[in-house]
């Protein structure tokens, strides 16, 4: 790619940010948040949204160097001191129904070195202090997308310079987000299309659990009877229906929080907080995961469920076929947002309202007797491979197989 | 700059002259920094001296100038009242907090070159507005604060034009270690000398006690009362926190209040002026009873009238300024199209506010007391360049005697 092309592909990029996964109306404002290094695609975005009638970008940047920088020299007890504005910021805009994008593209090597009670410390404030943004879930047109950084690109193809290591990252980013597609906003129309069919297909089902069996894994996932399978695309409160992350590649929905039994083997690293925890698997009693086993970053898994009383719990069950885009091409990513898209996934802590029938209008308590949980947390891990099976479980024990060596098994 | 280790070390010891000298950061102090995004790398060894001695967050809000831009093109046309006022909001609870705030200039000067300026211009004013009162509380000295530079590419290339950009680039950094001492081998020491060198030429006017200044120059005859009770002022400052910081690196002027009342004839700057990112040149202002009543400009005139039509105290002065034409920025006869530097450069003058220390008592009087007393309050300080090698300056005692304060662009007196 030279500087014209890719300067074209990143504004297509951009306006599939846009018009896609925002799906911006007139008249809204748009709030970025992004790294210093996402700074060119913040522009084309930026851009873009004015063209599309925004009435203004309100840009947060953060240079994650400074986060380490602060982790490494600051008085460990200053490290719960997170500024006010940060929560204002998202308040102010969330209430006037403004559309919100974030950008993933953390060095995952970022914290190396950094001892988990001062990240665990720090993460934990933050959490804290954004925890009642949580009632403002799916109120606005939300999206999380990523671009090429340094750092990520360079963990992600160490072999290779940083410069062709962020031109081959970049070329991965525009194959999965379908912006090498003729017509980028028709292929995500199609894709969503498809997706919708699957997720309705397991709506219909109301499975009563799902079992999953695999080389280290047998694992059985209760479902709450009032579970909500979601994925391709959301509508927002704001009435606006949108897609919340690119790429996606994913039907999900929540385990029942009491409800979840047996052994999981993780089949990627988790990139977590800067802290990479590798080969680890958890087993689970009663919903509660009551052992724990890494490779390495065995602490920082353990203090991850330590969070709070719920983040040893499942939030998030999702089912992505082991060819979808982004898995066939055999690469880890060290990134949610991608690594989630390539494999089946579950997830430890918070559970998304949407993923419960009449969830968003719950109180908590409706919320948790319904099997939804609640934790400051929510971070997924990859489990699938082309070994995984997973049957479906009806109320009357009978089984449909639903993925088989990692693929779908059912036609919709 | 031999090489890329050599130039990490500068910055470092650029961070320090601004955490020591400049902010004189004290242990527990929360730091507020506004930025541009290109300036990371000497925002992060900021930080790193900061946490060390013992700052209790330091808090970063980057500029873009990209999406600066983008705005000024692509929003709606009525959308400029448009601010995130959470920022505002945030300096505020960190200067409550007993915060420090640093300001990192390196913005493009042409940024909005080519742009619709009525837009341009209204953005301007709600930017005004709305940091008003930060702006207000770093005016009154009510915290250590600090104005610097960092390299900027688009910077580099308007002050260096017929050099390479890598080379713009050394030169630009060069220029900017130099003048805030950091090439010294021991820059702490060489602040503490500087700083004493301008109190001395300060100590010197105060004692004087002028009821004018006249200047003289080519394009330049004029003159501006100066209040009595102004106070002149340079180096360095003392904070209502009882903090002693240095507010602007590089630094070599000394400077008072004029009277807002009292500014006759016409003053031609000598510099463009970079402002809203468009630049205003060959200009000149015609005043009477301290209102502009005339103004002129070879480029961009409207966007001067728009300065000066902000508001009434945008029509008169509040600052006066003694540079030098031999300042160590001055005698480098680069222009930098960048306030901080060229105001160093030379002996200016504001549009616009009046900084409140530089009346004695001027903190404690309401606006209608300091206004009366000689006190311009606007929404705008905008500095503009007056001074060259050809300039004179005589200072007027009440008696009407002249004495020379410059001759030639330079100290008439020995202190």
């Amino acid at each position: 790619m030279n500087e014209t092309e890719f300067d074209q592909k990143l504004g297509k990029y951009a306006d599939v940010v846009v018009r896609v996964g925002l799906n911006l109306r007139k008249g809204q404002r748009l709030l970025i948040r992004g790294i210093l290094e996402d700074a060119p695609l913040i522009r084309k975005v930026t851009e873009s949204a004015y063209k599309a009638g925004a009435v203004f970008v309100d840009v947060l940047y953060t240079d994650e160097r400074l986060n380490r920088i602060r982790l490494e020299h600051a008085d460990p007890e200053s490290l719960t001191d997170v500024p006010g504005w940060l929560y204002a910021r998202y308040e102010e805009y969330y209430e006037r129904m403004d559309a919100d994008l974030a950008i993933s593209s953390t060095d995952p090597d970022l914290l190396t070195g950094i001892s988990p009670e001062r990240i665990a410390k720090y993460r934990k404030a933050i959490m804290q202090k954004m925890e009642p943004l949580r009632k403002y879930e799916n109120t606005t047109n939300w999206c999380v997308v990523s671009t090429a950084s340094p750092a990520w690109s360079k963990k992600v193809f160490p072999e290779l310079s940083t410069k062709e290591a962020q031109e081959k990252l970049w070329e991965e980013i525009f194959a999965g987000c379908r912006i090498d597609m003729p017509d980028p906003v028709d292929a995500w129309k199609k894709h969503v299309t498809n997706l919708k069919k699957y997720r309705d297909y397991l709506n219909d089902q109301r499975f009563a659990a799902l079992h999953y069996i695999a080389p280290g894994t047998d694992l059985m996932i209760g479902l709450p009877e009032k579970h909500l399978w979601a994925g391709a695309q959301a509508e927002f409160k704001n009435g606006i229906t949108g897609i919340p992350n690119l790429p996606t590649e994913e039907v999900f929905t929540t385990p029942h929080k009491d409800k979840v039994h047996g052994t999981v083997l993780s089949t990627r690293p988790l990139s977590y907080m800067g802290a990479l925890i590798e080969d680890f698997s958890l087993t689970f009693e009663n919903g509660r995961a009551v052992k724990v086993a890494a490779k390495t970053g065995e602490e920082t898994l353990r203090k991850l469920i330590e969070t709070d009383e719920n983040a040893c719990r499942l939030g998030e069950a999702a089912l992505v076929p082991h060819s979808s885009p982004i898995g066939q091409r055999g690469i880890l990513f060290y990134n949610t947002l991608f690594d989630e898209n390539a494999a089946c996934h579950i997830a430890l802590g918070n559970s998304y309202r949407e993923t419960i029938i009449g969830g968003e209008d719950m109180t908590e308590e409706e919320f948790n007797a319904s099997g939804g949980n609640k934790s400051l947390v929510h971070t997924d891990f990859m489990i699938g491979s082309d070994q995984l099976d997973i049957d479906g479980i009806k109320t009357n024990d009978s089984r449909v197989p639903l993925l088989r060596a990692g693929e779908w098994a059912m036609d919709v | 700059m031999s090489s890329n280790e050599t130039h990490q070390q500068m910055l470092a010891k650029y961070a320090e002259v601004i955490v020591k000298i400049g902010l004189n950061l004290r242990a527990g102090q929360p730091l507020s920094i506004r930025t541009p995004t290109h300036t990371s790398a000497l925002v992060r060894e900021i930080a790193r001296v900061a946490y060390q001695k013992g700052a209790s967050l330091v808090d970063v809000l980057w500029s873009d100038d990209g999406v600066s831009r983008a705005r000024a093109e692509f929003a709606p046309r009525d959308s400029h009242d448009e601010y995130p006022v959470w920022q505002v909001d945030g300096m505020l609870k960190i200067i409550e907090k007993g915060g420090a705030m640093l300001t990192i200039v390196a913005v493009d000067p042409d940024l909005l070159n080519g742009l619709d300026t009525g837009f341009v211009g209204k953005l301007q004013q709600a930017q005004l507005k709305n940091f008003d009162p930060v702006r207000t509380i770093v005016m009154r000295n009510a915290i250590n604060w600090c104005v610097v530079a960092a390299y900027g590419s688009a910077w580099a290339r308007k002050v260096f034009p017929d050099f390479k950009p890598a080379q713009a680039e050394e030169k630009l950094w060069q220029a900017i270690f130099e003048s805030t001492r950091v090439t010294e081998p021991d820059p702490i020491a060489a602040w503490d000398r500087h700083i004493q060198n301008l109190r001395k030429r300060s100590d010197y006017l105060q004692a004087k006690k002028y009821s004018a200044l006249s200047y003289k120059s080519p394009g330049t005859d004029f003159s501006l009362g100066l209040p009595p009770g102004h106070k002149w002022v340079g180096g360095n400052s003392l904070a209502e926190n009882g903090i002693v910081f240095t507010a602007n690196m590089p630094t070599e002027e000394i400077f008072t209040l004029p009277d807002r009342h009292r500014a006759e004839g016409t003053v031609a700057a000598t510099f463009p002026l970079s402002y809203g990112g468009n630049l205003i040149e060959d200009f000149s202002l015609t005043f009477e009873n301290g209102c502009i009543v005339k103004v002129n400009a070879g480029k961009n005139q409207s966007i001067l009238q728009q300065l000066v039509d902000t508001d009434e105290g945008s029509t008169r002065l509040g600052e006066v300024s003694l540079v030098p034409a031999s300042s160590p920025i001055g005698k480098r006869g680069y222009l930098f199209y960048n306030t901080l530097f060229d105001e160093n450069a030379s002996c200016h003058i504001a549009i616009g506010r009046a900084y409140r220390f530089t009346l004695i008592g001027g903190e404690e009087l309401t606006d209608e007391e300091f206004m009366s007393a000689g006190g311009n309050i606007s929404l705008n300080h905008v500095d503009f360049m007056i001074g060259s090698g050809k300039m004179d300056i005589d200072g007027i005692k009440d008696d009407g005697t002249r004495e020379p304060v410059m001759r030639s662009g330079e100290w008439a007196f020995d202190v």
